[in-house]
């Protein structure tokens, strides 16, 4: 089985480090964005089978991301957790709007994360 | 939608329970107001709006109708059986602390009633999978309400949109907005 291509975006190193540290304990190719620009064209480059969104960045936020991956046909299917503040139920309501598929609020445990993950690239069993 | 007094609903839509007004503000009352994250509870014999988001999560309600005690929580995953006493981030958690507080603030157990809602799929294309995170989180709403003995009034789970649900603590009453 080949090995599932995650993007993870977020203008904040110590984030990405810390996304990072936690997916390596899965078998996940990581491939990362530090703005909103850059993740529109690693998506499209990369074709990654689930994309960590952060919402607040610089360039283009994670709205403007979300609804740009979805124009494309190929990628209308691939999930995006969208990764939120505290205090941003707002935000939540628009990501949804904008396509964003589920969402996850910092700080979250490595089990929350890991878990929310392997709900979408994890094995299909029917 | 599912569910024996909602009825179903298109994105951007606003549901509510039948014997609920058409709106939140159509009640004009002067409630508390709270917005719950995932992973917080919210329980109080005040009368308070609680807010929250729901992707693949599920948040369940619980009022008391005659102490008019209520509460909700959000969790984002079904079930903690680690060791310790486990995050109101896991289902089974999240219900048993629920439970104790809306006790403490003077429910009684045997009148509570109870309203579930969430635990949706938006991608299509996962829909057609068992046991996608949203239904697992629903499941155990559903098997631990069962287990404690309270009554399921209504509902609205899995589907393919988020929702905005909006909780009048003392009433009951719910609306739900698919995003």
């Amino acid at each position: 089985m080949s090995r599932k291509k995650i993007l993870l975006v977020d203008d904040s190193s110590t984030v990405l480090m810390m996304e990072r540290m936690i997916l390596n304990k899965g078998s996940y190719d990581l491939v990362t964005a530090k703005d909103g620009s850059e993740a529109v064209e690693r998506a499209f480059a990369e074709r990654p089978d689930l994309i960590l969104l952060d919402v607040i960045m610089p360039r283009m936020n994670g709205f403007e991301v979300c609804r740009k991956i979805r124009e494309d046909e190929a990628m209308k299917g691939v999930p995006i957790i969208m990764v939120t503040t505290r205090g941003e139920g707002e935000n939540v309501e628009n990501g949804f709007q904008s396509g964003c598929s589920d969402y996850i609020t910092k700080p979250f445990s490595s089990l929350e994360l890991l878990t929310k993950i392997e709900s979408y690239l994890g094995e299909e069993r029917r | 939608m599912t569910g024996d007094r909602a009825r179903s609903a298109a994105a951007g839509e606003v549901v509510e329970d039948r014997e609920a007004p058409a709106s939140p503000a159509a009640e004009g009352r002067d409630l508390i107001r709270v917005y719950l994250q995932p992973g917080q509870l919210y329980a109080s014999a005040q009368p308070s709006a609680v807010t929250t988001v729901l992707g693949s999560c599920v948040a369940i309600c619980l009022w008391d109708s005659v102490a008019a005690v209520g509460g909700m929580n959000h969790y984002l995953l079904p079930f903690f059986a680690g060791a310790g006493k486990g995050t109101p981030r896991f289902g089974n958690v999240a219900v048993a602390q629920l439970l104790d507080r809306l006790q403490a603030a003077g429910a009684l157990r045997g009148r509570l009633q109870a309203k579930v809602f969430g635990g949706a799929c938006v991608l299509e294309a996962f829909q057609a999978r068992q046991g996608h995170l949203g239904e697992k989180n629903a499941s155990v709403a559903f098997k631990v309400l069962e287990e404690l003995g309270i009554p399921v009034v209504s509902r609205d789970v899995g589907g393919r949109s988020g929702r905005k649900l909006i909780f009048h603590s003392d009433t009951g009453h719910a609306w739900v907005a698919r995003l």
